[in-house]
């Protein structure tokens, strides 16, 4: 009789510690969860959690601005977070360094269809041929423009055929409205002119990145273009001009005809416009180039949970629920492929022509993404600045550029 | 009749000269008011509108759904008091040795402490960080106040004092048999109310507005303080501005009582040498 | 007797200075040293520690860069400092009289210091504007034509200074308004007899008497300025072209942007030898003009 109830005993216990697991709690960092967007990763927290009631997620948000100097210091001190999140541009050098978990096994092991989600995003989150991070959002840049201002100074819409001088002469002729109204914004720093170099067959380096190749003369009419807009037209505001204001609150203020700024401006554009807008294709010159930015999200090496870790960012990346919070909430469009998610966000308006946001897709141009890429960055911008004031010639400081360029950064 | 006069018109100008350097000092602060009773609009235009076209109180009450806002106010309050106490009173004990017990290497010593404001902060931050992990103390508030033992700042600006003060009292105490520790509680930190007062007041200060190391160290969002918070509302493409402005305004508020709170004390201390 | 009263000192001594030693020794000493050591390796944070001996420095004494910001740093203690001191003081002494309301006054000239860099930034910005702003409009009344200030790059420099004397004037006008406060009204009583005039009673009575304090606020503003960052970073971004650019900006940029914490603690102790010859330099001088009283 002992006997019997000692084993009922144990194998009660036995399926109640099944029953009874704790639950798996798994970290996750990220910059996205600012602001407005707090509630949004509530919900999606809450979703998850309740299809997967053995996980827990700790959110925890970090501002933009110091969000790499606490990931560095937290994975200096061997206390990485299971899952985090990473633009495009740091991706990189953190899978290289090999910070980040190898995700196929996972992916075999889960089953995960990729087809689900944006080819070309999926792709940008590969190292050598292995998968090290899932897309959770991607983003480009077009061409915004003020219609109120267009028909005030006659002259027809951007379509998707304009060039550089179809621009330059829209722009001329609606600065010409009064002298605080400025036809274009597109700032003059490394971010647009890796991109707009491309759109006048010019490119910062060589085919196979090995060398930097900044001081051809495409480059330079790039440049001369960018800058001409300022010191000669005077299209573009210059900085005293502006004074402090921000770009997106010169568009805002109706003051500006066009500007050049990523589809993450909608939200604040749909809100706070007063006057009709819409948006185009960026313009080209000898062939379009538009960004493409994407912010993924990645495993720890050295988490304790790998399978946890995946189903979390594989359900923020690839699930029909957090792709259809992203759509109703008008933030940065989810990177996945179900049509009727996408065919919803094309159909929203404003913007009308939400098609451009796709048709830009055809002619992508991806950060230079490099070992020393802030580096570059930041010294590229220095010899812009200097040309966007006047200091040096286009000519002298792309070759200036070239020069310290390849004194300082190391190209594989 | 002529002298009262003048007096009262010399008064009359320094008031009015007070008065309007006061206008211009608050500037700022009057850009900070307006935004933050503003909408989400546009806030960083030229030229500037002072008076907010539609006033709403949005921004604060949003405040709340961002992070755990009230929590991260107590949180603030807890740093910086148990903080500031800790700061204070450690610094005025060695403040006390460098001023008035001499002994051999005792300058080298104050040079070391010296030397460490000239440390710049994110330098150690990674080192500091290596250390609380080791001490199994991330993300708790031990680690966040345990640096604060060591003031530098303080010790500094307190031995300036103490050493100011006659050697007389202390000797006359000493004969007496009191040993340093009464003499350093009864008699030197009454004597040098002021810059105590204004240590205390400084030290609370920089608690309250401290920020890259309650980032690092903290991670629980229950355990946020106000400055941290407050980060969260700059976003990868842009800063919502009126809510950032409520919210620093909402952070000056305590630090504004404490300094009108602590006037009185400056006043009120003995003054040095008391030669009485 | 004696003995004890040595041991009694001792002791004494060790029980006072023991919590800020602790403090110093664990986050302060060791920590620098750590970084002393990382100064001579090329750690990116991410990977592996590699020794690297004193390429660090060598490098950083080699750059254009290292000695630009150098410059840019001394050229804003230069105007910084002298002004500070001047505002500062006499701040203090205009919010020491006895005045009904004057503690009023004295919380208002504070607010400066609270107000967050972002916005006195955003609103100096538009101060300092050449097209917008009451400076510029105030400066031409007199006749001159008011500079780009910071879209210049010889006036950048200057307007941040002028941001930063007002935020931290009412900083320092609280400490040397302690200073003033401890000062025995028993000096100025006697001067008063003799007939003294108020300049003379600043310069003989009341800067001696606070020469203590003035040599605290000249050496923690040093300090500081060695150490200017937030204000260059929301006016100009080291702008225009590197004319405001200063050295913690550029460490910072090394440790968190570029992986290269290594550098960056090169670049940190360089600064910090700076810093420290700057000071002793202030401490040895101070025989000759600080006054303590005891």
């Amino acid at each position: 009789m002992f006997k019997k109830v000692l084993l009922l005993s144990v194998v009660v216990l036995f399926v109640l510690s099944i029953g009874f697991a704790k639950p798996v709690t798994i970290q996750f960092m990220t910059f996205s969860a600012s602001g407005d967007s707090v509630k949004y990763f509530e919900e999606m927290k809450e979703v998850f959690e309740t299809k997967n009631p053995d996980i827990k997620v700790d959110v925890q948000s970090v501002g933009f601005e110091d969000y790499f100097t606490k990931l560095m210091t937290v994975i200096a001190g061997k206390n990485a977070p299971d899952t985090f999140e990473l633009n495009y541009e740091n991706f990189y050098t953190y899978a290289k360094k090999g910070i980040l978990l190898d995700l196929e096994q996972q992916i075999e092991s889960s089953g995960f269809e990729k087809s689900n989600i944006n080819e070309m995003a999926l792709k940008a989150f590969k190292l050598e041929g292995e998968q090290y991070g899932l897309p959770f959002s991607f983003s480009n840049v077009v061409l915004f423009y003020n219609k109120d201002l267009f028909d005030k100074a006659g002259v027809a819409y951007p379509t998707k055929d304009w060039d550089w001088e179809d621009e330059q002469n829209a722009a001329e002729k609606i600065s010409a409205l009064g002298p605080m109204t400025f036809g274009i914004f597109q700032p003059i720093q490394f971010w647009e002119f890796y991109k707009i170099v491309k759109q006048n067959g010019g490119n910062l380096f060589n085919e196979d990145r090995t060398e930097f190749t900044l001081d051809t003369k495409e480059n330079i009419e790039t440049l001369q273009f960018m800058v001409d807009r300022v010191l000669e037209s005077n299209v573009m505001p210059n900085d005293a001009q502006l004074a402090g204001m921000g770009d997106w609150d010169l568009f805002l203020s109706g003051r500006l005809g066009m500007l050049v700024t990523g589809t993450w401006a909608f939200p604040t554009f749909i809100s706070d416009c007063d006057f009709d807008w819409d948006i185009a294709v960026e313009p080209g010159n000898t062939q379009k180039a538009t960004h493409f930015f994407s912010n993924g999200l990645v495993v720890s090496k050295n988490t304790e949970h790998p399978e946890e870790a995946f189903k979390w960012i594989e359900f923020l990346s690839a699930s029909r629920e957090v792709a259809k919070i992203r759509i109703d909430s008008g933030w940065e469009l989810p990177a996945v492929t179900y049509e009727d998610i996408l065919s919803d966000y094309v159909s929203q308006t404003p913007p009308e022509n939400r098609k451009a946001v796709f048709d830009s897709l055809d002619y992508l141009v991806t950060p230079p993404v490099i070992n020393q890429f802030a580096e570059m960055a930041d010294i590229v911008t220095r010899y812009l600045e200097k040309a966007k004031y006047g200091e040096l010639s286009p000519k002298e400081a792309l070759t200036e550029a070239q020069r310290e360029l390849s004194k300082k950064i190391e190209l594989e | 009749m002529n002298h009262k006069r003048k007096a009262l018109s010399k008064k009359i100008f320094f008031y009015l000269m007070i008065s309007v350097l006061s206008f211009f000092i608050l500037l700022p602060f009057f850009w900070m008011v307006s935004t933050s009773l503003k909408e989400s609009k546009a806030l960083t235009s030229i030229p500037i509108q002072w008076i907010p076209e539609n006033v709403t109180t949005e921004a604060y009450v949003t405040l709340f759904n961002v992070f755990p806002f009230a929590r991260s106010i107590f949180n603030s309050v807890f740093i910086a008091f148990a903080g500031t106490f800790i700061s204070v009173l450690s610094a005025a004990m060695a403040a006390f040795v460098f001023a008035k017990i001499e002994f051999r290497g005792r300058e080298i010593l104050f040079g070391f402490f010296l030397a460490t404001m000239m440390i710049p902060g994110n330098l150690v931050m990674i080192p500091n960080y290596l250390i609380l992990r080791s001490l199994n103390l991330i993300d708790t508030y031990t680690g966040v106040l345990l640096p604060g033992f060591f003031n530098a700042f303080g010790t500094f600006l307190l031995r300036q004092n103490m050493k100011s003060l006659s050697d007389s009292y202390i000797e006359a105490a000493f004969m007496d048999g009191a040993s340093r520790l009464r003499i350093f509680f009864r008699i030197v930190l009454p004597l040098v109310k002021p810059a105590l007062t204004t240590v205390t007041v400084l030290i609370f200060m920089g608690n309250w507005n401290a920020y890259l190391w309650p980032l690092i160290v903290l991670t629980s969002k229950e355990k946020m303080t106000l400055t941290v918070g407050l980060s969260l509302l700059n976003g990868q493409h842009g800063t919502d501005y009126n809510m950032l402005m409520a919210g620093a305004i909402i952070s000056i508020i305590p630090m504004i009582i404490v300094y009108g709170l602590a006037q009185k004390h400056i006043e009120g201390g003995l003054s040095v040498g008391g030669l009485k | 007797m004696v003995s004890l009263n040595k041991k009694r000192k001792v002791f004494d001594i060790m029980i006072f200075l023991l919590p800020s030693l602790f403090g110093l020794i664990v986050f302060q000493l060791i920590p620098f040293g750590y970084s002393f050591f990382l100064s001579l390796t090329d750690w990116d944070v991410l990977g592996d520690i590699n020794f690297i001996g004193l390429t660090n420095y060598l490098n950083l004494i080699k750059s254009e860069e290292f000695w630009r910001v150098l410059w840019n740093t001394l050229y804003y203690m230069i105007i910084y400092i002298p002004g500070i001191l001047i505002v500062s003081l006499g701040l203090a002494s205009l919010l020491n009289k006895r005045l009904s309301g004057i503690k009023f006054y004295r919380v208002i000239f504070y607010i400066p210091v609270l107000t967050s860099w972002v916005a006195a930034a955003l609103l100096w910005k538009w101060l300092l504007s050449p097209y917008y702003g009451p400076i510029n409009e105030i400066v031409n009344l007199f006749g001159m034509n008011g500079p780009s200030w910071l879209y210049d790059k010889n006036w950048a420099m200057p307007g941040i200074v002028l941001a930063s004397i007002w935020k931290d004037m009412g900083f320092f006008g609280l400490i040397f308004l302690s200073a003033l406060k401890s000062i025995n009204p028993t000096y100025y009583e006697a001067a008063k007899i003799d007939g003294a005039s108020n300049i003379n009673k600043f310069f003989n009575i009341t800067l001696p008497l606070i020469s203590p304090t003035m040599l605290f606020v000249i050496i923690i503003s040093i300090i500081n300025s060695f150490q200017l960052f937030p204000q260059v970073m929301i006016m100009t971004e080291g702008g225009p072209h590197g004319s405001t650019e200063v050295m913690v900006e550029r460490i910072y940029k090394y440790a968190f942007d570029y992986y290269k914490m290594g550098y960056a603690s090169a670049f940190s102790w360089i600064l910090f030898v700076f810093i420290l010859i700057t000071t002793i330099i202030q401490l040895k001088l101070q025989k000759k003009w600080v006054h303590y009283e005891s």
